[in-house]
């Protein structure tokens, strides 16, 4: 069955649809979030049950949030982490919900305070609403398309500064794929990583590590980094924070060099901050692309 | 010469606080002009608010306890001797000065006592966050003021293993030379399927936060090489109030010195598993490639 595709939202019924998913993430899902952060370790080393108690809070909170949007937007299709089937892609659907419930679990498991529920209203490819909520302290980042980026209802504004490879601080995550060798992505990262550090290499700033893909975009909408280069991750780890990234004045390209126009399913990306013009945008990121070693694929 | 620990812990805490945090909240992500310390490191930074809140630190604390020795970071100069008092204080006015200059919101003021080169008072303060953590060798730890109890934490947070953990890693901005090969060699083997395999490393971009985040119970374990005595000074008296242990950052260096430079810091236990400690640490320098020296 295939219907008509509906004309582009609004401004105004974005910015509505954004207002719904702050409304759905301060409830409940902010409430497990924050007070089952950490709770799970001890039954998380009891195989039989654990991983399956934090893949339980995981589920829960798709739930709530599923249920919430399939009822007040029944035409929307969804894809979440927690349901999806590898191989299934939404990408073709005009619009659809694109939903980690909980980004960051290795952190949430730990109880280390970086991890988040994030959402996006995806629509004819591009994240057009992103709401990412790390109740752990207290952030809300939301934004629509064409309404400007926030943190908790300020306007995230990020002023207008330098922008260069090597005084750039610069979010980098190890990831979960550890694999050395030609079979895995791993040794790829880590000579890329050594290159932007090195004194010989790009000798930036600094990299920092949250261990959540979601609050890294969004820490990179704020300007507090000034890019984060990620491989292995999915559309939901990402789209709430793509929206945020553009409307807060920054870019989204390839991880690797040469992609500057990609899908949302991407897998390898390069955020950078506003608070530049394009030029130097573009500057840095082919700065950044000449310190990438190896092609990474997926 | 007698000092009452409790009582210097309620005085830095009210001086972080009341004196420095505002201050650091107010100027993060504002200095765009900053020196480089060091010619050759055009990524060791500090700005003139480093400078201007070590001087604040210094005279409140010098016509309070004016017998005590006084080591910040702004003031020292290489080479100099370890202060020959006693009982010093140790600062570092701004401690993640990168985080400072980008307004990652992880820059935090660190303050300890030291009595014969042991740290037995120790603030850690996040105005950024509005975390306040200290503790008094034999007092225990407080959280913006409030007792915190570690047993219940500890007992919440399971075994301490190395293919479990999350481990605080900084590549610093030393970045040439045998000391950075080692670091990124090392980082690489804890991070391998055929290494420590280890959950995951975290890097805040600062040392006390990263000691802080360990007594807290986020972090399981912190290590570095390059870092100072006003780095870990404040956040190894807390660490130890917890349980936590500090040793050396290469193999079987089981005791050093507060100034070290190199350091592996590993969370408490529960009472019933003390050995799980001993054995983290020596599976932890099974992955550490080379050997890591500072002048």
């Amino acid at each position: 069955m295939s219907s008509p595709k509906s004309l582009p939202l609004t401004k105004e019924e974005l910015k509505d649809i954004e207002s719904t998913l702050i409304n759905i993430v301060k409830g409940e899902v902010n409430y497990l979030i924050k007070n089952r952060a950490g709770a799970y370790f001890d039954s998380y080393n009891n195989k039989a049950n654990d991983v399956d108690l934090v893949t339980e809070i995981d589920k829960k909170v798709e739930n709530i949030i599923r249920d919430a949007l399939t009822f007040k937007y029944p035409a929307y299709g969804f894809i979440g982490e927690e349901s999806y089937v590898k191989g299934e892609s939404q990408l073709g659907t005009d619009k659809f919900w694109c939903v980690d419930p909980i980004d960051g679990t290795t952190n949430f498991v730990h109880g280390y305070p970086m991890s988040c529920c994030s959402i996006a209203l995806v629509e004819n490819g591009f994240p057009v609403v992103g709401v990412v909520s790390n109740p752990s302290l207290g952030q809300i980042f939301h934004a629509s398309k064409g309404n400007g980026a926030f943190l908790n209802s300020e306007a995230i504004n990020i002023l207008p500064r330098q922008l260069i490879l090597q005084k750039s601080l610069v979010a980098f995550e190890g990831g979960a794929e550890r694999t050395e060798g030609p079979d895995g992505n791993f040794d790829a990262k880590m000579a890329t990583l050594k290159s932007l550090l090195s004194d010989k290499g790009a000798h930036i700033h600094g990299v920092r590590c949250t261990g959540s893909a979601a609050l890294n975009m969004c820490y990179v909408s704020m300007g507090l980094f000034d890019a984060y280069w990620e491989c292995g991750v999915n559309s939901w780890d990402v789209a709430a924070g793509a929206c945020i990234l553009v409307e807060a004045g920054g870019i989204l390209v390839g991880g690797m060099p040469q992609d500057w126009r990609i899908p949302l399913d991407n897998r390898c990306y390069l955020a950078v901050r506003g608070g530049s013009n394009p030029e130097e945008q573009r500057w840095f990121v082919e700065a950044f692309w000449s310190h990438v070693k190896g092609r990474i694929s997926y | 010469m007698d000092i009452d620990f409790l009582s210097v812990e309620q005085f830095l805490c009210d001086l972080a606080v009341h004196k420095v945090g505002s201050l650091i909240k107010s100027k993060a992500g504002t200095q765009q002009n900053y020196d480089l310390k060091t010619g050759s490191r055009a990524v060791d930074i500090v700005t003139k608010i480093d400078r201007q809140v070590e001087d604040i630190i210094k005279s409140e604390i010098s016509s309070k306890y004016p017998d005590c020795g006084f080591i910040g970071e702004e003031s020292y100069v290489k080479g100099d001797p370890r202060p020959d008092n006693k009982a010093f204080f140790c600062v570092d006015p701004i401690d993640g000065t990168t985080n400072f200059v980008h307004d990652f919101p992880f820059s935090c003021t660190s303050l300890a006592l030291c009595v014969d080169m042991i740290p037995v008072v120790g603030v850690i303060y996040n105005p950024h966050l509005d975390l306040l953590i200290s503790a008094s060798k034999g007092s225990g730890v407080r959280v913006n003021g409030e007792k915190y109890d570690y047993g219940k934490k500890i007992e919440s947070m399971g075994p301490l293993l190395l293919n479990k953990s999350i481990v605080a890693l900084q590549p610093g901005s030393a970045r040439e030379g045998d000391n950075f090969k080692t670091k990124m060699a090392t980082y690489e083997n804890l991070l391998s399927c055929d290494g420590g395999f280890v959950h995951g490393f975290r890097n805040l971009g600062s040392s006390a936060m990263s000691l802080a985040y360990i007594a807290l119970g986020y972090l399981d374990s912190y290590w570095d090489g390059g870092c100072y005595i006003w780095d870990v000074a404040a956040g190894v008296c807390i660490v130890n109030e917890t349980g936590g242990r500090l040793v050396g950052a290469n193999p079987d260096e089981w005791n050093i010195d507060i100034d070290n430079r190199a350091y592996l810091v590993v969370r408490g236990t529960e009472p019933s598993a003390e050995d799980e400690q001993e054995t983290y640490i020596k599976e932890f320098w099974k992955s550490v490639k080379g050997h890591l020296k500072y002048d």
